[in-house]
């Protein structure tokens, strides 16, 4: 395993993707929708098809709801620290919580765009918020204040995902219709525009488009980003489609790579994507029937090194950050965490099954 | 009225033709002879219907009947309308400013979750036989005599297709005209070399082969293709009535998709006479990602419709033109694995309005996670009767068929009668 060798030294104790398997499972009663782990992985928060954010305490399986979104929650993020929540929800309203208290309801809220508001993310210094939605908007929030900072408007069709750049002052955002655009935080303008238009389609018996970023995410060194996704609709009102992560260069804004799976029969979508320190891409898939499966992709090799089947869909990953463990929201309900290293490193995690 | 609730249709449909087979006319020509002059008084009253075909099952959840927060409630909320009380989805918020205009059926249940079979009871307001579909009704009863277009005009271009054409035994020029889209009808024009006089000499043949074929056959045939012949010679005089390029203004109300255009079509239909024009919307059978689609669908719905709508009560028609928004099924509430909706006919709604009926009432209603009827269980047999009381026919009535009687509605079922005005 070239890329491991190669890895920091957080990652390299046992890791090996190949033998990667379930540790916990946390229950709750309705399927999952997304998911989040705060970066000192205490906490993992997930919405689900209700109007609350469940937050587990990863430690002792606790979990505590949040309650005060008048819709279902569709992405989640946390402060650096961990003790800012933030999530987004169908009805177009941010809310931000206080994970460091007992407190349930939202310490602040803000209605940032009429209709859904499909994806949030915070900045790496943690200052600033970006929020995209149906309205067609990206907007920049200043955490401190609440103040709006930058409202980008281009996108023609629903705004459906949208991150930072680690380091120089960029923003991504991409469309339904695969339309990726590329925002100057420091002058406030539109940079460039990238054609990620293999992640839509056209159902031409039912007259309707599909697609979007169902998660975006960049590289911690910032020279690529990966967008989680559907390609080849033929059918999506049945969901026949091929899920797939594409890969992009940051520099040149083409297309680097597409993942897709093994199997050349799996119809689905792909809800989630992270790029691991030791330089392979996890993805996680929704299996049409109602399965699932995790990706392990070493990006200069065109077949996935490991795929691990997943006996629910998943809908949302996150890397925790010792960077052995990867929790999954599933649509059974479970918020489950697998670990890449040999099955008798992990005797320790808490099941919350029941 | 309720007929014959003891008995099944087809049952009663037999013993009606024993009886006739084996009496005289007069005993059920009054019947006939009642059906004929209410058609004439009809025609004269200018009445009509606007079908809005929401193709593959709107969701009942994601439009007339919303339950946000409740266990099968979905992601999006329910907004208020111009009727205090009222709440429908947030994806029409259009026709929620104008819900005065328009009623809910929330107490649909017909117990069938296929699309051909839940599509045929929709239209036929019988679960089974071979029954004309109101469109048909509407245009063998409504259809003015000086009328230049066929009675019953669908306006579809995707999806489905309904090759039976709907008319039954009502007969041929009762059927669809199905338009593909806005495009015209294919040989409107007269055949290139063939002047008038030839045209006029081929038609005089044409009548004079009918004189000889109806001396030795059954008259009604000779009419049915007479009739065909007499529709289309009017529709190629009509021609110019499906050329030419919207005007902006109704382009940019509209919206220049499809659906916005098919509307506008259907506008000109109906000021031209049409007794029923069917629009068809395609892409509500959402299996997967019922959420974003109806996003999509019903965006694509809501601001045509309403201008369709704003467009008939501006021009005095919508008190004499029923208007009904209806699918073969409604959807599941339960949510599947891919964030879909499955077929569902056992609790879902309709809406309509117009002509005929009480505006802005809500009938029936399901229970808190809408999984069944809750209140004011109705089928398609209810709605069949009410669409056609509302524009005034008798659906208690027989059909006015020579030789045969037989109940325009199934009589074991009968109209919402709170809905009719």
């Amino acid at each position: 395993m070239k890329s491991e060798q190669n890895a920091e030294p957080a990652v390299a104790a046992g890791l090996d993707a190949k033998q990667t398997h379930q540790v916990a499972a946390f229950k709750y009663e309705l399927p999952l929708t997304t998911l989040r782990v705060d970066p000192t992985a205490r906490f993992a928060a997930a919405g689900a098809e209700d109007l609350d954010v469940q937050l587990w305490d990863l430690d002792s399986g606790t979990r505590r709801t949040l309650k005060g979104h008048p819709s279902w929650v569709r992405s989640i993020d946390f402060s650096p620290d961990g003790n800012r929540l933030y999530t987004a929800c169908w009805g177009g309203v941010i809310n931000v919580w206080d994970t460091s208290s007992d407190q349930t309801t939202p310490v602040s809220s803000i209605h940032a765009h009429q209709g859904a508001a499909r994806c949030v993310r915070v900045s790496p210094d943690g200052k600033r918020l970006a929020t995209c939605g149906n309205d067609l908007l990206v907007k920049v929030w200043n955490l401190d204040d609440g103040e709006l900072l930058h409202t980008f408007s281009g996108h023609p069709r629903h705004v459906y995902g949208v991150d930072f750049h680690p380091a120089n002052n960029h923003l991504v955002s991409q469309d339904l219709m695969g339309g990726v655009n590329v925002w100057d935080l420091g002058t406030g303008k539109h940079k460039q525009s990238v054609d990620a238009s293999v992640m839509t389609g056209y159902d031409n018996k039912f007259a309707a488009d599909m697609g979007g970023a169902r998660d975006l995410t960049f590289r911690a060194d910032g020279t690529q980003w990966a967008s989680a996704g559907i390609t080849n609709v033929t059918n999506s009102f049945a969901g026949i489609q091929v899920p797939i992560i594409v890969l992009f260069d940051w520099e040149t804004g083409k297309e680097i790579k597409q993942l897709k799976s093994a199997d050349d029969n799996l119809k689905g979508i792909a809800w989630g994507v992270r790029y691991h320190p030791a330089g392979f891409v996890i993805g996680a898939i929704a299996d049409r029937t109602g399965k699932g499966e995790l990706w392990f992709y070493r990006p200069d090799e065109e077949k996935a090194f490991h795929t691990l089947k997943l006996k629910s869909a998943a809908r949302g990953l996150d890397l925790l950050s010792d960077n052995q463990r990867l929790a999954v929201a599933h649509a059974d309900g479970h918020l489950r965490l697998y670990r890449m290293t040999a099955d008798s490193a992990a005797a320790d995690e808490p099941d919350a099954t029941g | 009225m309720r007929r014959n609730q003891g008995c099944h249709p087809h049952e009663h449909l037999l013993a009606r033709r024993r009886l006739l087979a084996s009496t005289a006319a007069g005993a059920v020509g009054l019947g006939v002879l009642g059906t004929q002059a209410q058609a004439k008084q009809l025609q004269r009253q200018e009445k009509r219907i606007l079908q809005v075909f929401l193709q593959g099952g709107v969701s009942q959840l994601e439009s007339w009947d919303p339950k946000p927060g409740t266990l099968h409630g979905g992601p999006f909320q329910a907004i208020p309308t111009s009727v205090p009380g009222i709440h429908i989805s947030e994806l029409l918020p259009n026709i929620a400013q104008r819900m005065h205009l328009l009623s809910i059926v929330r107490s649909i249940n017909i117990k069938i979750n296929d699309h051909e079979q839940g599509r045929q009871f929709m239209e036929k307001g019988r679960r089974v036989g071979q029954y004309p579909y109101v469109g048909a009704v509407a245009s063998k009863y409504l259809t003015p005599a000086d009328s230049e277009l066929p009675g019953y005009v669908h306006v579809s271009s995707r999806g489905l297709r309904d090759t039976a054409g709907g008319a039954a035994f009502l007969g041929a020029r009762h059927g669809q005209l199905k338009l593909e889209g806005i495009q015209p009808p294919g040989n409107l024009a007269v055949p290139e070399g063939l002047d008038p006089v030839a045209d006029s000499n081929r038609d005089q043949l044409r009548l004079q082969f009918n004189q000889r074929f109806v001396e030795r056959r059954s008259k009604a045939l000779t009419e049915a293709y007479d009739a065909s012949f007499h529709q289309a010679t009017k529709l190629m005089g009509r021609k110019a009535m499906f050329e030419g390029e919207a005007a902006e203004r109704d382009l940019d109300r509209y919206g220049r998709h499809d659906f916005g255009r098919y509307c506008l079509l259907a506008r000109t239909l109906l000021e031209n006479g049409a007794a029923c024009v069917k629009v068809t919307h395609h892409g509500y059978d959402s299996h997967a990602e019922n959420f974003n689609f109806h996003l999509e669908q019903l965006g694509e719905f809501d601001k045509p419709f309403c201008m369709l709508l704003d467009d008939l009560k501006a021009r005095g028609m919508l008190e004499s033109t029923l208007v009904v928004i209806y699918s073969e099924f409604g959807r599941t509430p339960k949510v599947n694995v891919r964030y879909g909706r499955d077929h569902w006919g056992s609790a879902w709604s309709i809406a309509l309005g117009g002509c005929g009926i009480q505006p802005g009432a809500v009938i029936g209603k399901t229970n808190d996670t809408g999984t069944a009827v809750a209140d004011r269980e109705v089928d398609a047999g209810h709605l069949f009767h009410t669409y056609l009381q509302a524009v005034g026919v008798d659906s208690t009535a027989d059909h006015d068929i020579p030789g045969r009687s037989i109940p325009i509605g199934d009589p074991s079922t009968e109209a919402i009668g709170e809905l009719l005005a």
